[in-house]
């Protein structure tokens, strides 16, 4: 049981982190989509949706083990 | 106090990649109380060192399952005799829960059955019912439950099989979608297919189960990987169909959104690369179901049933319920149990499959006999004396498995790029979105260009349909599927083979060791030579001046070498033991020694009624100033014969010489003739005196003597060659020359027979045949070429698929590649890997065991002379 509530905690902390990251990521593209050039409102929310979604993809799993690691007791 | 580890291998269940290997890694490397963690694809098996004090198997099934991958359990029923109340329910269910390896144990009294749930390879059922014995109480399978190698095998058949649903369901509907996607350009042909299979909904319904059906398990393995905070493999895949598909569909649904329209629904792209992805996958369960066929052949030789002499009865049982000093009976046709004595009767025994003697052997009282060989013509009963785990057949599978679970240094690497590899792609596919959104559609867009291979127009694609399915794509082809398989397949099939040919290869590491010799060390006696040296000449001294105790004359050669035999006649050392039995051989008489002291690496002094003896080298008798000058020219003349020759002193004068030769080994200078070929050189050690050991180096064709080696020495002249930079291997005796073996970069232990767990050595050579050292290095060079064709298999077309589907070239050539055209690549990446490697098995070694030693290209072996002075 321990041992879950740690791991809730690891997914819990990781998650305040990456969330934010990735979503400040999409927002980016979707500021410089549509200050720099004219693309269709579809275009823009998909490019949005699609950047966000990489951007989790690669932030998750980096700070989930960061957070682990510095929650490990060897570390 | 110390730390006592325990070793376990552990099945894993759900790894498909490089990545998912260090994910599992990873997760067992983070616990407290492990060591030595090695997972392996290939055998789907996770070996690691763990402190039974800090960490229970319940917390490694957890790691596991943390990470998104299970370790399997088995179900067994037991029928249970004797019990008869509560007490006894509880005291069985007590012993099988305390194995390591059991999760959970129910014992049923009113049905005599036990049920188990347990981890196998971890714990036997054989373990477990001896369990049951040991708390009084009787245990057999309920039915004829499968055994470990069946189980293997239907998890594999299994695997296979639901792959292979998956391709026909996703490979058949993904035909259909792609005739109806290419409706228009089927010319004559649309005249036997329906037009409505080119409308846009009905593509999407035919592909929308391959996508959640087939295509569900990348899914759910990434989701579950994401939730841990792993990435792999499955990522790419899913994140590649649900693109295309998800833009299809709303393509097909909403028209209008503005991602392309109806021309940019790419419902063939997410079936087929479903089907592409689902290809490989079902080749890579097929090779790792091939390439284990070594240990299978094993594993096929342990019989299952024993005929036991119990209080006089004959009791057919379980192989695996012999006991040590049960009496056994085996009748002609029949395989041995396990290994034993033989206590009564006369055979002739194939022991071919583990030993390669290709004539059976006779086995008599006293001889010993070897489980898992093949009894021809007579019956006879013996005692086992080695049962289970520790027969010399489950210490060979046992080692073939460690072998093909371990790990090369080039694996190791490939492995830790792979598993970085996914975040790089993923960070990739955002660069090759952007790049392309921003700035690329503007500059180098063409509505008149198309995929490759396919004569369909991007026209009406727009930027974010164009970016994404160039970001789609890169995911897709920069995916190393096969990497994760192109080592250990490799690996495992060099050391079936190797096994097939009586080298048993310890180590993945062993194998790459090999594979970069270029020094090969030979112990002389025993490895070299048959280690059975005789008496050749003896030669008294004419000035000796030496009598006889016995009859007061002067010394005769007979007088001599009994002297030398008596001194001798406690040595283990074979040069004494020579003596010994060329003084038995001429009926003298051997008394007992007055006194004895061992001079080691020089030779012996004693008592002999009541004379001083000394029996040694020259070094011996110059330290003893014993002058031996007359002998010197005889000496030599014999030493350059390659023979050793030993001084006998009597009283402090030189009383003569015994010379003793051993024979070469039969093959010995054609397999360093091979060597040399292999460009490798080639060196003796031996405690023998230079001259001697020059000319047996001559008649072999060894390019470097270390000669007059102590053999506490052997060690340190083999760090001596690795310090001149070389990679160097030692062939000795795997318990005598040990700490030899140890140092050496390869050590190979050769005429080990079958009790393998005692030798030293990364390479155990089963027979006594020299030829075996050139088949190790032949088969290690095989195995590396392998491995280093399959990671240039695997990874070559993402070397050349990245540029093209991040459309690097698209500018001038107005071309890319399709999402499904990125899938078929790596699945053709995963058939030459898997092609690559299964060619493996038709390696044959260029020494083979029916050739003929030739002549006139190696020196003879020398005769035995007849002794001087008989």
């Amino acid at each position: 049981m321990e041992h879950e509530e740690v791991e809730k905690e690891v997914a819990r902390k990781s998650a305040l982190i990456y969330l934010p990251i990735s979503l400040g990521v999409a927002l980016l593209f979707l500021l410089v989509a549509t200050v720099f050039g004219n693309y269709p409102l579809v275009a823009k929310i998909g490019g949005t949706i699609w950047v966000g979604l990489l951007s989790l993809i690669v932030s998750m799993p980096i700070v989930t083990a960061r957070i682990k690691r510095l929650r490990s007791p060897s570390s | 106090m110390a730390t006592q580890f325990r070793i376990v291998s552990l099945p894993v269940q759900g790894m498909t990649c490089a990545s998912c290997v260090s994910h599992v890694e990873t997760a067992l490397k983070e616990l407290n109380g492990t060591s030595d963690v090695v997972v392996n694809l290939a055998t789907n098996k996770a070996s690691l060192a763990y402190d039974p004090a800090r960490l229970t198997l319940t917390d490694m099934v957890r790691a596991v399952s943390d990470v998104g991958y299970s370790v399997p359990a088995t179900e067994l029923t037991l029928e249970v005799r004797g019990m008869t109340c509560a007490s006894c329910v509880a005291h069985v269910e007590g012993a099988l829960k305390e194995l390591e390896g059991v999760i959970s144990a129910v014992v049923n009294l009113g049905l005599n059955t036990a049920r188990v749930t347990y981890i196998s390879g971890v714990v036997t059922t054989s373990a477990m019912k001896r369990a049951v014995r040991d708390v009084g109480y009787e245990a057999q399978e309920r039915s004829e439950g499968a055994d470990a190698l069946d189980r293997e095998r239907q998890a594999r058949e299994d695997e296979i099989k639901r792959q292979g649903r998956n391709l026909l369901i996703a490979g058949g509907v993904g035909v259909i979608v792609m005739i109806g996607t290419f409706y228009d350009m089927l010319g004559p042909l649309q005249a036997f297919v329906p037009q409505w299979l080119s409308y846009k909904w009905v593509i999407g319904l035919l592909t929308t189960p391959i996508v959640l059906g087939p295509g569900r398990q990348f899914f759910t393995n990434s989701w579950r990987g994401l939730t841990h905070g792993v990435t792999d493999m499955n990522l790419l895949y899913a994140t590649g169909i649900g693109a295309a598909y998800g833009i299809a569909v709303i393509n097909t649904v909403f028209p209008s959104a503005g991602f392309g329209g109806e021309g940019a629904t790419f419902f063939e792209s997410a079936a087929l690369l479903t089907a592409f992805i689902i290809l490989g996958r079902w080749l890579e369960a097929l090779t790792r179901g091939r390439t284990s066929e070594a240990i299978r052949k094993l594993m096929k030789l342990q019989p299952k049933i024993a005929r036991v002499i119990r209080n006089d009865k004959e009791e057919e049982i379980p192989a695996d319920e012999v006991e040590i000093d049960d009496l056994i009976l085996v009748r002609p046709g029949e395989s041995i149990p396990v290994d034993g004595i033989v206590k009564e009767g006369y055979s002739a025994v194939d022991e071919s499959m583990l030993t390669g003697e290709s004539l059976p052997v006779e086995k008599k009282t006293g001889d010993n006999v070897i489980g898992g060989t093949l009894n021809k013509t007579g019956a006879f009963k013996f005692n086992a004396t080695r049962v289970g785990k520790d027969t010399a057949l489950a210490q060979i599978i046992k080692l073939v498995e460690d072998a093909q679970a371990s790990k090369a240094p080039i694996q190791k690497l490939a492995d830790w790029v792979a598993g970085h590899f996914i975040l790089g792609v993923h960070m990739l596919a955002v660069a090759v979105f952007v790049f392309w959104f921003f700035i690329g559609f503007q500059l180098f867009f063409d509505p008149n260009s198309s995929f490759i291979l396919s004569p369909y127009k991007l026209g009406e694609i727009g930027v974010f349909g164009f970016s994404l399915l160039l970001s789609v794509t890169v995911l897709v082809i920069s995916c190393p599927c096969a990497v994760g398989l192109a080592t250990p397949s490799a690996i495992m099939a060099g050391t079936g083979k190797a096994a097939e040919h009586g080298v048993l290869l310890k180590a993945a590491e062993a194998i790459e060791n090999a594979s970069k010799l270029q020094t090969i060390v030979f112990d002389k006696t025993g490895t070299l030579t048959k280690g059975e040296p005789s008496v050749t000449d003896v030669v008294i001294s004419k000035q000796s001046a030496v009598i006889s105790s016995t009859d007061h004359r002067s010394l005769t050669a007979d007088h001599l070498l009994r002297y030398a035999a008596i001194a001798e006649k406690n040595s283990e050392h074979p040069l004494g033991e020579a003596i010994v039995r060329g003084a038995q051989a001429r009926g003298l008489t051997l008394v007992d020694t007055e006194s004895f002291n061992s001079i080691p690496g020089q030779g012996v002094e004693a008592k002999v009624e009541r004379l001083n003896v000394l029996l040694g080298n020259r070094k011996l008798m110059h330290e003893r100033s014993v002058d031996i000058c007359e002998l010197a020219q005889e000496a030599e003349r014999l030493e350059g014969d390659g023979k050793t020759v030993m001084f006998v002193a009597v009283e402090g004068q030189a009383a003569g010489l015994i010379a003793v030769a051993d024979t070469l080994k039969e093959y010995a200078a054609e397999a360093v003739h091979h060597l040399h070929r292999l460009g490798i050189e080639t060196a003796m050690i031996t405690g023998d005196n230079r001259r001697t050991a020059e000319a047996i180096a001559r008649q072999v064709g060894i390019d470097r003597v270390l000669a007059e080696v102590l053999p506490q020495d052997k060690a340190l002249e083999v760090k001596k060659l690795q310090a001149l930079g070389k990679k160097v291997a030692m062939v000795g005796d795997g318990v005598n020359d040990a700490p030899a073996l140890a140092q050496a970069d390869v050590g190979m232990a050769i005429g080990s027979g079958t009790d393998v767990a005692k030798e030293t050595g990364d390479v155990i050579l089963i027979k006594d045949d020299i030829r075996d050292v050139v088949v190790a290095l032949e088969v290690a060079k095989a195995t590396m070429r392998k491995v280093k064709q399959n990671l240039f298999w695997a990874f070559v077309y993402n070397t050349l698929g990245i540029p093209l589907g991040a459309g690097l070239f698209y500018p001038f050539i107005s071309l890319i590649i399709s999402p499904e055209l990125a899938g078929l690549m790596m699945a053709i990446s995963s058939v030459s890997v898997t092609l690559n490697t299964l060619l493996l098995k038709g390696f044959k070694p260029s020494m083979r065991r029916e050739d003929k030693p030739q002549q006139g290209k190696g020196q003879p072996a020398p005769q035995l002379a007849t002794a001087h002075g008989d």
